[in-house]
């Protein structure tokens, strides 16, 4: 999970403080009088620091090595199936689903699968179980997640009736509209699965 | 001996006006006051419910997102970011979650929505970073982006 990386800041090393030498200004621009500064401590003014708070990074090398601890912990977890229910982001018929196993699903679109069949939704954005995430960028691999669903029902939607009317002028007209029948409503999410572990980056 | 014209006695009525009526009766049965009862009142109030219904199929959508906006900005602040950083930052680091899952993270998902909150604070720092230094690609290990080509 990122919010190691909370800590990772937290533990970085030591914090150096270094007088600004220059305006933090110049350093971006590229004007020929720059040469004309003087080193020195700056007088402290509106302009001569950035409006955001000084950050400092931890140091990369001991950071590097904490992410691949995490990582290391998080491969153990899924290759011993440490998890217990698993949930997943998944993009399908253009809306982004929060899914878990024995979910349903509701969509207003044609597939063309029929009642019973199973399908795999593929596009996965995130998967979570309690102790730890994948955040996908923007999506995670084929071969890491398997979200698989049963085509349950396929019925008529509700009449949506569109109305127009306007008030002493002898205008009104009305559409009912069901969405063609053959169109799934309803999904159940099942058997979510990581086969593969993760390599550390 | 032809029929040239149609005998003006002949007049054609109306048979099904019952269920005409209940067609519309039907949609205002859950309505209170007389205007579950009777026609001429509720033929008013079923025209307004039409017309409201397919307005508000079109407003549903801005008032879904500003609810979910105003989830995901008073989440953020609880782990001390506020909402145009957030989502700014997230976007920067390729993760294409929309404002619904967001927000269902956060009532659903606590530590991943916490876990979804650092990542972008320390994407902020890595932006001021690069802010200070030179045009060159950012250093920071958060701020590299994934090429899928």
């Amino acid at each position: 999970m990122m919010a190691a990386a909370a800590c990772g800041r937290l533990l970085g090393a030591g914090r150096r403080r270094a007088a600004a030498s220059l305006l933090w200004s110049t350093v971006r621009s590229q004007r020929s009088q720059s040469t004309s500064l003087q080193q020195g401590i700056i007088a402290k003014t509106s302009l001569s620091s950035p409006p955001w708070p000084e950050v400092k990074l931890p140091d990369p090398i001991e950071e590097a090595k904490y992410h691949a601890e995490v990582v290391q912990k998080v491969n153990e977890m899924i290759a011993t199936g440490q998890y217990g229910r698993l949930f997943a982001v998944v993009h399908f018929a253009s809306k982004q689903w929060k899914v878990t196993s024995e979910d349903l699903i509701l969509m207003e679109n044609k597939l063309p699968a029929e009642c019973g069949d199973r399908i795999r939704l593929e596009k996965v954005l995130m998967v979570g179980a309690d102790d730890f995430t994948l955040i996908g960028r923007p999506l995670l691999g084929k071969d890491l997640v398997r979200v698989e669903a049963t085509v349950i029902e396929k019925t008529e939607s509700w009449p949506k009736i569109n109305m127009k009317f306007w008030k002493r002028h002898n205008y009104q007209k009305k559409k009912s509209k069901t969405t063609a029948p053959s169109h799934p409503t309803a999904f159940m999410a099942q058997s979510h699965r990581t086969p593969s572990q993760l390599t550390a980056q | 001996m032809v029929l040239l014209s149609l005998p003006c006695w002949l007049r054609s009525r109306l048979t099904d006006r019952f269920w005409r009526v209940q067609a519309v009766l039907k949609h205002a049965r859950h309505f209170r006051g007389r205007k579950n009862r009777c026609f001429k009142l509720a033929i008013r109030s079923v025209q307004r419910a039409f017309v409201k219904t397919t307005k508000a199929r079109r407003k549903k959508k801005s008032f879904m997102r500003e609810l979910w906006i105003t989830r995901i900005e008073a989440a953020s602040l609880e782990h001390g970011l506020k909402y145009p950083a957030f989502i700014g930052n997230l976007l920067k680091c390729q993760v294409d979650l929309n404002r619904k899952m967001l927000a269902d993270l956060a009532i659903y998902e606590p530590k991943t929505f916490k876990s979804l909150a650092a990542l972008a604070q320390r994407r902020r720092q890595e932006g001021f970073l690069a802010a200070l230094g030179d045009g060159k690609e950012p250093e920071g290990i958060f701020s590299r982006t994934v090429h899928h080509y």
